[in-house]
């Protein structure tokens, strides 16, 4: 067991800090850089196409797809580093972590040339087409339907919550082709297509995040399915966990809950309370990020990851919380234009047990399949 | 970054398993608090267990594996700070060891032969005779005891102090990884089996979630002690003592809910784990002493 990064693990990451520190803009830390604004997903395919000419976009995808099959501890590295800077890939960090790997896994050749380089270049933004109005955590509950005439389908009903839908090229679409669990199929779905309507959610968690969009009788060939009809929900479930080990959203909860702390050391207000806050929320961090090695650790060994990855996604929510609340307790005025980077914290910590799954149906797994607590009735 | 265990590390964890199979249960006939287990103590002995932390291969990250997988015996030796404290101390030194704090009662006192002496900041070493010490009553699961009269002291430097006092927080958060561990497994037992409304207690999602934050407390634990011993260092140390007393608390509350009426009981072994963690609770300064180091070292 070894707990230091060795010299190439050093290297790299300190290439990921020289690329950032040559390639945001000097008032980064001051704008306001929602995942979903105008501005950031201008701004991502000008910073993703600087990384890809970097070889920093997509170091972890085979050779084919202009990668280098670097191993999972590069890639969370750079996911670390970005993260930690505020995300300036926007949303295009779904299509290296998980879109684009799924494409090359089911995709048919024709999917594969015409999305995967654009994505390897860092000039498409895509959506995941998941949650509706009334399927939520019972995902598998969902309605929209896809509905096949002749070689095209035809799609009707709405999506909710949708990331970044307002700047998207494409969507990664959930649709229903029967009822049931082997009823669901995955659509590529171009965002231009006729019958799509995107509107935007107002929200406290930033300006174009989230939005709900309505499919009203969409048409798309039926080449557009990915991977066999009914075989979605499989599809899905495999693609989620090639990203079993989440966002390293610890990596800037550590660096924020610092941010903090320096602010109140430096006007005096670093007392008693606040250090027994600060000192459990930094441990919070340390677990989370922990955790999220131990599952990078076994895909680097080629093993299965399991309840882990919940325990890992739970662990990150705790120290989530515990930096946001420390910062709303102690330097509230964060929240009111005192500090953009801690306030744009803010509003992404505060999703971390709701998005991509909520923390109750992970603490679900883990009674389950870590625990072995026995099921709990259907 | 590499989790996996060395050969050596990998060939002692199992040995160590092998030596606790035999003192896995508490004996149904013992009704007591402190479960005091010699025939363990000699086993470690004859086994040089006290000793990996020094051997080469194996380090002070290997030798918190083991006190972890021993704290989570029903039966109690003086482990942790002869594994993990006594091979950083200046001068070589008799175990048993024992923590006197601020002149309270504590683990081991009554047979330790070194005592280490924290008053505030400093830490001294003594060498109790059989009457400056004696045991204490008390609901703890280990054997407490006091210093009766004042005895001479030899203070560490600042330095020496300075690498106690992290050593010691890495053998608390060893410890109270492994009893973190032994309480939350014997709880999920006690879920799987005892059945109320027809059902098991474990399918109901207001314990099944408790249960499975206190999980991830526990978990966390473990990755910061054993970071904390991998390193060596005094933050690390720090954070994983702070998290440890900080989940501590926790669960140990959770965890008497979630028995009912069997936790009250000296029949069930889950006090011992329990009151062992509440006895940990209060060592080096508490949670506020941790925060304290935290904000020094890491802020
Ligand atoms: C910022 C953000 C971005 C998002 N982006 C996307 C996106 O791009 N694409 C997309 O498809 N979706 C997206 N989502 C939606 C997200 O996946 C859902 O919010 C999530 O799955 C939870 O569903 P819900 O909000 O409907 O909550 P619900 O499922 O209604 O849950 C509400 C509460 O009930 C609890 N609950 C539900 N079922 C159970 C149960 N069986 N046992 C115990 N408790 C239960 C939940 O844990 C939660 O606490 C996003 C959400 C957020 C907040």
């Amino acid at each position: 067991m070894d707990f230091s990064w060795d010299d190439e693990q050093r290297a790299f990451r300190a290439t990921v800090r020289e690329f950032l520190a040559a390639h945001l803009p000097r008032d980064w830390e001051s704008l306001a850089h929602g995942p979903g604004t105008d501005w950031q997903s201008t701004f991502s395919k000008q910073f993703c196409g600087a990384l890809a000419a970097a070889g920093l976009l997509v170091p972890h995808w085979p050779k084919r797809w202009g990668g280098r099959d670097a191993d999972p501890w590069t890639s969370f590295i750079l996911a670390e580093e970005m993260w930690e800077a505020g995300e300036p890939r926007g949303g295009q960090y779904m299509n290296v972590n998980w879109i684009g790997p799924t494409l090359m896994r089911f995709g048919c050749e024709e999917q594969q040339q015409r999305y995967i380089p654009p994505m390897a270049q860092g000039q498409t933004i895509w959506c995941q087409g998941f949650s509706e109005p009334e399927a939520g955590s019972d995902l598998a509950s969902l309605r929209t339907r896809a509905d096949k005439e002749g070689s095209t389908y035809r799609i009707n009903g709405q999506k909710i919550w949708t990331s970044y839908a307002g700047h998207a090229d494409t969507c990664f679409l959930l649709a229903r082709t029967s009822p049931g669990r082997n009823g669901i199929s995955i659509f590529l779905l171009p965002m231009d297509t006729p019958g799509i309507t995107v509107r935007q959610i107002p929200s406290v968690i930033g300006e174009g995040d989230i939005h709900e969009v309505f499919f009203d009788d969409a048409a798309v060939p039926a080449t557009a399915m990915l991977g066999e009809e009914g075989k979605g929900w499989e599809i899905v479930r495999t693609a989620l966990s090639l990203e079993r080990v989440g966002i390293p959203r610890f990596a800037l909860a550590t660096r924020m809950l610092h941010r903090a702390v320096d602010k109140l050391k430096q006007t005096g207000r670093f007392g008693i309370g606040a250090i027994e806050q600060a000192a459990r929320a930094r441990a919070a961090c340390e677990s989370a990020r922990f955790y999220s090695y131990n599952i990078v650790d076994q895909r680097r060994h080629g093993l299965t990851v399991g309840a882990e990855a919940s325990a890992a996604r739970y662990a990150t929510v705790m120290a989530e919380r515990l930096v946001s609340e420390f910062v709303v307790e102690h330097v509230p005025e964060a929240l009111a234009g005192a500090d953009q980077m801690l306030l744009s914290h803010h509003q992404r910590a505060i999703v971390a047990g709701i998005a991509s799954g909520a923390a109750e149906i992970q603490l679900n797994l883990i009674a389950s399949d870590f625990l072995g607590l026995p099921k709990e009735p259907r | 970054m590499d989790f996996r265990l060395t050969s050596d590390q990998e060939s002692l964890v199992e040995a160590v398993d092998k030596l606790a199979l035999q003192f896995q249960h508490k004996p149904t006939e013992f009704h007591g608090f402190a479960l005091v287990g010699d025939e363990l103590e000699s086993e470690l002995r004859q086994g040089e267990y006290f000793d990996i932390a020094q051997v080469p291969e194996f380090g002070p990250l290997t030798a918190a594996m083991a006190v972890e997988r021993l704290a989570r015996l029903p039966f109690t030796a003086e482990i942790a700070l002869s594994m993990l404290v006594r091979p950083q101390l200046p001068v070589d030194l008799p175990r048993p060891l024992a923590v006197v704090e601020n002149g309270r009662p504590g683990r081991f006192v009554g047979t330790a032969k070194t005592l280490l002496v924290i008053e505030g900041e400093r830490i001294s070493i003594a060498r109790p005779s059989a009457d400056d010490v004696e045991s204490v009553e008390s609901l703890f699961g280990y054997p407490m005891g006091r210093l009766k009269r004042t005895i001479d002291l030899e203070r560490l430097s600042d330095a020496d102090a300075y690498a106690t006092r992290k050593w010691l927080r890495v053998a608390l958060a060893a410890e109270m990884s492994g009893l973190l561990k032994a309480a939350i497994d014997s709880t999920v037992e006690h879920l799987t089996l005892r059945k109320q409304f027809g059902r098991p207690l474990g399918t109901f999602q207001a314990l099944r979630h408790r249960m499975a934050e206190c999980a991830v407390l526990a978990g966390g634990v473990r990755w910061l002690m054993l970071k904390a011993a991998g390193t060596a260092d005094d933050g690390d140390a720090a954070l994983a003592a702070s998290h440890a007393q900080e989940s501590a608390t926790r669960v140990a509350y959770e965890v008497h809910q979630m028995l009912g009426a069997m936790g009250m009981t000296l029949e069930h072994p889950l006090h011992l784990w329990t009151y062992r963690l509440k006895a940990l609770l209060s060592e080096l300064g508490g949670r506020g002493g941790q925060a304290s180091a935290v904000a020094k070292l890491i802020f």
